[in-house]
């Protein structure tokens, strides 16, 4: 009996520690999720509503908080997310949700009529500045719950890859609803509170993530450090990110980016106007000696606007010019240009690009060309860029995935505010190319031709506290990780 | 501490000399020694571009005091020119000038710096009118004062019921006397226009890039501090030492001009 008793005890005792254990695991695994996930930003999202948004914040934590028809995948071609759809003709596309069907936040589904009531808002909008994109629809008719046809008013066939925006209810787009500030979408975060710091719930476990803004880097820096923070992306020196990498509680991961930097040149001005003084701007310019100093490591030289990875590319990349401050000059004299050649760089006042104006000043001053830098702040500068304002500029296409980007930008009849043709580069043979979409033959004319002098697609980096996991930087810069992003260890108290 | 401040300075233009002597060039650019800290060739290391600090703080200090005496100087022609005005007429004339002197003294004077420089936009030509539009009022309260007090003297009466003009009343019969109380001033104004002047270049409205200049450089040195301390701590360094000199040169001076004081 004495035995019996001592084994039910034992028993007992086990069962005990067992249940203490499984209570302080899930205790400690609630506490993860309670505990919000820090995220310093340079700048705050300034519209939650994907239909007017247009700054790079606003549209990563837009794609968290809504989720499109389409989306594209590594080598940017496009992909079913929502819906999955059909060409019929150049003019018809039919697009048929994916069952289970998604919900809303607020725990509708996601129907084909909110498809259609997202679109016919936007083409409806006059101060969105996603209407002109979708000035080619005709009309939207809904089928069924799950089937929405779109009608062309022109063929394209590149339409699908257009339907990136957002889906919103339909009866909170009736009811005009502020999504501005109080979004409501279908995506892997819900929007909690948006007061000083944006908060959005992870629908799958409720996962807290705080967005703070931290304007100066060296505080972000710090307070990353201090654990204060726990995760910061972008917009930081080179030589901080090494400093990161140096310390032992901090983890950064690169990645080589795919957003293209480049010069941007005024075809108007009669000496840019001349493809030799082109030759001589690309070949003045020592990319690789800059990458190497001043820029993170997998930062890559351009020389084209859509990465080598992108599908019309094939994987092969075009050379970037070669570095020959003795050709520019002989090439200058070639075109008749009195050295030295003076010009006029416009950047915005942001610390980095003047850091790499005053570079280029320099490394242009061997080939014969005098450069002036003229530093704006970023309203006044872009608004000279897109009045054709300017005889060199300096600008990065952001998330470009579509190779219809080289009709926007050098089409003749893609001049400002049609297109973002700003140097208002006109080429006729060119123009047939880009009707024939024969991309390889666009992206090698454009290459000799030099409208833009590419430069680099710049790379990514993430820093995060050691203790969170499954997060990486993506090639263009999107948060998509915070989908996924979790803190691995126990909790310590000193960073919270 | 007087001849510390002498020695300072003695030792900024001597070093600027030096600078020319040695032809240091402030805007070579060297990548391959960013950010690196001071060595045998780069005395005071190399900032973010790889350029030698030594150079550009000489280059700085230039700039710095070049903008300093224009400044000065156009504002205390200006504000001697309406003190005296006000001081000698009186009346509705003093009323209107220093109600517009007011006005301009209500506004904290970098910040009314900080508004014209980002209203006319950034340059050296720029940063000097938006310094020297802010910076004469304190002249002009100096100067009526002294002008009032003046007036009244026997020498001026004279030389009034001698027919003197008022040109002549103001330049060879008041102005010298008020000449000691004006070096004085412009001695500390020398000082105050130059932290101005690094003020609006942190801001990024005063001098441009590649042009040296100390704010600029503390601005750009402060986004390094974390890996490269030397930078912000040599620029500080020298703005500091510079500014003391110059502020403990002017109380000397204040001290060597005073009457009253030497008498004692």
């Amino acid at each position: 009996m004495k035995v019996l008793n001592t084994i039910w005890l034992t028993c007992l005792a086990v069962c005990l520690l067992v249940l203490c254990a499984c209570n302080r695991s899930d205790a400690n695994q609630q506490l993860k999720q309670t505990v919000p996930i820090r995220f310093a930003l340079a700048q705050m999202p300034l519209n939650l509503d994907p239909r007017y948004a247009t700054d790079a914040a606003s549209e990563r934590v837009n794609r968290l908080i809504y989720q499109s028809l389409v989306d594209f995948d590594a080598t940017s071609n496009p992909v079913p997310k929502l819906a999955t759809w059909l060409m019929v003709s150049p003019r018809e596309y039919h697009f048929s949700l994916k069952q289970p069907l998604a919900n809303f936040h607020h725990h509708k589904p996601l129907t084909a009529y909110d498809v259609k009531a997202t679109y016919d808002s936007i083409i409806t909008l006059k101060d969105s500045p996603q209407t002109s994109e979708y000035s080619n629809i005709s009309s939207i008719q809904v089928k069924n719950e799950t089937l929405v046809i779109f009608q062309l008013k022109q063929p394209d066939t590149h339409f699908a890859s257009k339907l990136i925006i957002g889906i919103l209810p339909k009866d909170d787009i009736e009811k005009k609803h502020d999504f501005t500030h109080h979004p409501i979408g279908s995506g892997p975060l819900a929007f909690e509170h948006w007061q000083n710091k944006l908060a959005l719930k992870r629908v799958r476990d409720g996962q807290l993530i705080l967005f703070t803004e931290v304007k100066d880097p060296t505080v972000r820096v710090l307070k990353l450090l201090r654990g204060e923070t726990d995760l910061l992306q972008g917009d930081l020196q080179p030589e901080l990110v090494s400093y990161l990498q140096t310390k032992p509680d901090i983890t950064v991961k690169t990645v080589a980016g795919v957003n293209f930097s480049y010069l941007g040149l005024n075809m108007q001005d009669p000496l840019l106007r001349q493809r030799k003084v082109r030759m001589a701007i690309a070949h003045a310019i020592d990319r690789q000696s800059i990458i190497d100093k001043v820029m993170l490591k997998s930062t890559r030289a351009a020389g084209a606007i859509l990465p080598p990875e992108h599908y019309t590319n094939a994987g092969v990349a075009l050379p970037a010019y070669a570095y020959n401050p003795g050709l520019s000059k002989q090439l200058l004299l070639e075109a008749g240009v009195q050295l030295p050649l003076k010009l006029v760089y416009k950047t915005s006042t942001d610390a980095q690009r003047v850091r790499l104006a005053t570079i280029l000043q320099a490394q242009m001053a061997k080939a014969g060309m005098n450069l002036e830098i003229r530093s704006l702040d970023w309203g006044t500068f872009f608004e000279e860029v897109k009045k054709g304002n300017f005889q060199l500029f300096g600008l990065t296409w952001v998330g470009i995935k579509t190779p219809d980007i080289y009709a926007k930008a050098f089409g003749s009849q893609q001049f400002p505010p049609n297109g973002f043709n700003r140097g208002h580069y006109a080429d006729a043979e060119l123009d047939a190319m880009l009707l024939a979409e024969d991309w390889p033959a666009v992206t090698a004319r454009i290459q000799a031709q030099l409208p833009y002098i590419p430069l680099w697609y710049e790379a990514q980096f993430a820093a995060f506290d050691k203790n969170i996991t499954n997060y990486a930087p993506k090639p263009d810069g999107n948060w998509d990780d915070l989908a996924t992003i979790k803190r691995s260890a126990t909790i310590s108290n000193h960073a919270h | 501490m007087r001849l510390f401040s002498y020695a300072i300075l003695g030792l900024w233009v001597l070093a600027v000399v030096a600078g020319y002597l040695f032809q240091l060039d402030p805007n070579t650019i060297n990548l391959n020694v960013i950010l690196q800290g001071p060595t045998t060739q780069y005395w005071f290391g190399a900032d973010d571009l790889g350029r030698d600090i030594l150079a550009r703080v000489l280059s700085g200090v230039e700039m710095s005091v070049l903008v300093a005496c224009i400044v000065t100087i156009v504002t205390m022609i200006f504000g001697v020119l309406v003190g005296m005005l006000a001081g000698f007429y009186g009346g509705r004339v003093d009323s209107v000038l220093m109600q517009v002197t007011d006005i301009f003294l209500a506004f904290p004077g970098i910040l009314l710096a900080i508004a014209f420089a980002a209203v006319l936009g950034p340059g050296l030509g720029n940063l000097i009118l938006a310094l020297s539009l802010t910076g004469w009022v304190s002249y002009a309260r100096l100067t009526r004062g002294q002008t009032i007090s003046l007036r009244s003297r026997q020498h001026v009466l004279a030389a009034e019921s001698l027919g003197a003009g008022v040109p002549r009343l103001l330049f060879r019969h008041i102005l010298p006397l008020m000449t000691s109380v004006l070096v004085v001033e412009a001695a500390y104004s020398l000082a105050s226009v130059m932290i101005a002047e690094a003020s609006l270049s942190f801001l990024g409205l005063g001098i441009q890039a590649p042009d040296a200049s100390w704010g600029a450089m503390l601005r750009d040195a402060v986004r390094f501090m974390l890996v490269a301390p030397h930078y912000v701590l040599i620029v500080g360094a020298c703005l500091m030492s510079l500014i003391l000199a110059i502020n403990l040169a002017g109380d000397y001076l204040r001290d060597k001009l005073d009457v009253k004081r030497e008498m004692e």
